[in-house]
């Protein structure tokens, strides 16, 4: 490993045992085997990087915050590259309503940043505090907002990517697609130029509990309809009374007007906060398994009902049908899931990713799409061996 | 299944803490974050990272679960197996020959240095 630390200024290498504990694995808690970290503080460090990698046969394992709950950012005997130096901001365009960023920017800091100018990176992740945009575009974030706004695709005007042959490509919005939702399979993110939205002027928030399932999914076709439907979240009995609400299904119906009957501030922002406390609660609870399947509204009563009568906690972004069943370690429902899921038409992965978690559950369509990309992209598979393909 | 999930008794290692930490934004790595720190006790290392800690607490406060790190307690580990900084020995010793972490002072003389750990 000295060729690698001679290719960069000291303190961008580290081999030591805490660095490799601390990057052997994400929030998914899948174990992995890190072998060394490198923090680039450029692009053409990573480009350095990329190449060392070809020429040596070591993968690579970009990683944001390490937020991610599929085991996109665990390393299998890899380096790993963190984005936490690739910080730098650019001016705003107040115009164009863009920004140009680079991967490492957490969200939270990114909207702080851009208040005073009344806009903001709508897509709002559960790790909104600690998620990097190079991770949000890694796996085609969506969120508590998606309803409204959308999905990471949505907003990502040009992205900067290096590919795995160290070449760098500037791709334009309708060739983000190569990058975007790709978890890293392409190349490693290291700077977007981000659309951005006008922070709304009202907002207000509606509480609703009901004691039958069919009744809520009834009430949902009408909610929305509203156009100033901003968020739409769901938590089932079991999910509800962890955070100590009534064991009722329950919809958080955020509206940007004055429709919802909650307009305090501070009332909205600790219901949220309790939403939002929500996934940590659970794993803490004994539930850390967090899927995310995504249904089409037809088929959400069904599986809605046999997650409830299986004593499931679920919640998640209804609005959407990106649901977050939670389970116990090696929950052998998980599968009984995934096959419900698939034979109900959906997706058993709606915004985390497949990672290392799913990769076995991939369809051969998207095996064969990865394949093609990693032809074009990333011919020596460098980065993320092992996932997907 | 292929998971071999790590099971950490306290911090469900979210990740949620690292951007309030003032370590962790000098630092940059994640063994400096309360999430690191949390990973590198749960896997019984006793290192100086655990010196790097402000005990500001500012990490429990957004803890979702509101797990405390409880820096004090890390730290009392490595003096249980004898791991200390040079600072925070030097420090000690002042305090107990001197009364005070600067070592010898004259009346009214102000500290050139500080030592910390």
């Amino acid at each position: 490993m000295e060729d690698l630390e001679s290719l960069f200024q000291p303190g961008q290498v580290s081999t030591r045992e805490e660095t490799r504990i601390a990057y052997s694995r994400d929030a998914s808690r899948i174990q992995g085997e890190c072998q060394t970290v490198v923090w680039p503080d450029s692009t053409d460090d990573v480009a350095r990087l990329v190449r060392w990698a070809v020429e040596t046969g070591i993968d690579l394992v970009p990683r944001g915050a390490g937020t991610g709950l599929c085991g996109g950012a665990t390393p299998q005997n890899s380096v790993v590259v963190d984005s936490a130096h690739l910080r730098h901001l650019g001016p705003v365009d107040i115009q164009t309503k863009q920004i140009v960023v680079d991967a490492g920017i957490p969200l939270d800091h990114l909207n702080r940043t851009l208040h005073s100018e009344g806009l903001f990176l709508p897509v709002i992740p559960g790790s909104h505090r600690s998620a990097t945009v190079g991770g949000m575009i890694a796996t085609n974030a969506a969120g508590l907002h998606a309803i409204r706004y959308g999905r990471m695709n949505d907003w990502v005007e040009e992205a900067v990517v290096v590919d795995g042959k160290g070449d760098v490509h500037r791709l334009s919005f309708n060739e983000s697609k190569y990058v975007v939702g790709r978890e890293g399979l392409t190349g490693m993110i290291v700077q977007a130029k981000l659309r951005l939205a006008e922070i709304p002027r009202n907002r207000s928030l509606t509480l609703l509990r009901f004691e039958h399932l069919e009744d809520m999914l009834n009430q949902i076709r009408s909610l929305k309809t509203n156009p100033s439907l901003s968020a739409l979240e769901y938590l089932n009995p079991q999910a509800a009374v962890v955070v100590g609400w009534a064991a009722k299904h329950t919809l958080l119906a955020e509206y940007q007007s004055g429709d919802g009957e909650i307009m305090d501030l501070v009332e909205m922002a600790t219901l949220w906060k309790t939403r939002e406390s929500l996934s940590a609660r659970l794993t803490h609870a004994g539930f850390p398994i967090s899927e995310d399947p995504q249904i089409q509204p037809e088929t959400q009563e069904s599986i809605l009902d046999w997650l409830t009568v299986q004593g499931i906690p679920v919640f998640g972004h209804l609005g959407v049908g990106i649901l977050h069943p939670r389970f116990l370690l090696a929950d052998p429902r998980i599968i009984d899931l995934y096959h419900r899921v698939i034979t109900a038409g959906g997706q058993i992965s709606g915004e985390h990713g497949m990672g290392l978690k799913k990769r076995q559950w991939a369809s051969e369509a998207l095996k064969s799409d990865i394949v093609a990309l990693k032809t074009q992209f990333d011919p020596h598979r460098v980065f993320n061996r092992g996932k997907l393909c | 299944m292929l998971i071999d999930l790590n099971e950490n008794p306290t911090c469900t290692e979210c990740g949620l803490c690292r951007e309030v930490c003032p370590v962790f934004q000098i630092q940059q790595r994640e063994e400096y974050s309360p999430r690191g720190r949390a990973m590198l006790d749960s896997a019984g290392i006793q290192t100086l990272v655990f010196y790097q800690c402000t005990l500001c607490r500012t990490c429990r406060i957004v803890c979702p679960v509101g797990h405390d790190p409880s820096g004090e307690t890390l730290r009392s580990g490595l003096i249980a197996v004898g791991e200390e900084t040079p600072a925070n020995q030097v420090m000690i010793a002042n305090i107990r020959q001197y009364g005070n972490p600067f070592g010898p002072l004259a009346e009214g003389e102000i500290p050139k240095t500080l030592t910390c750990c």
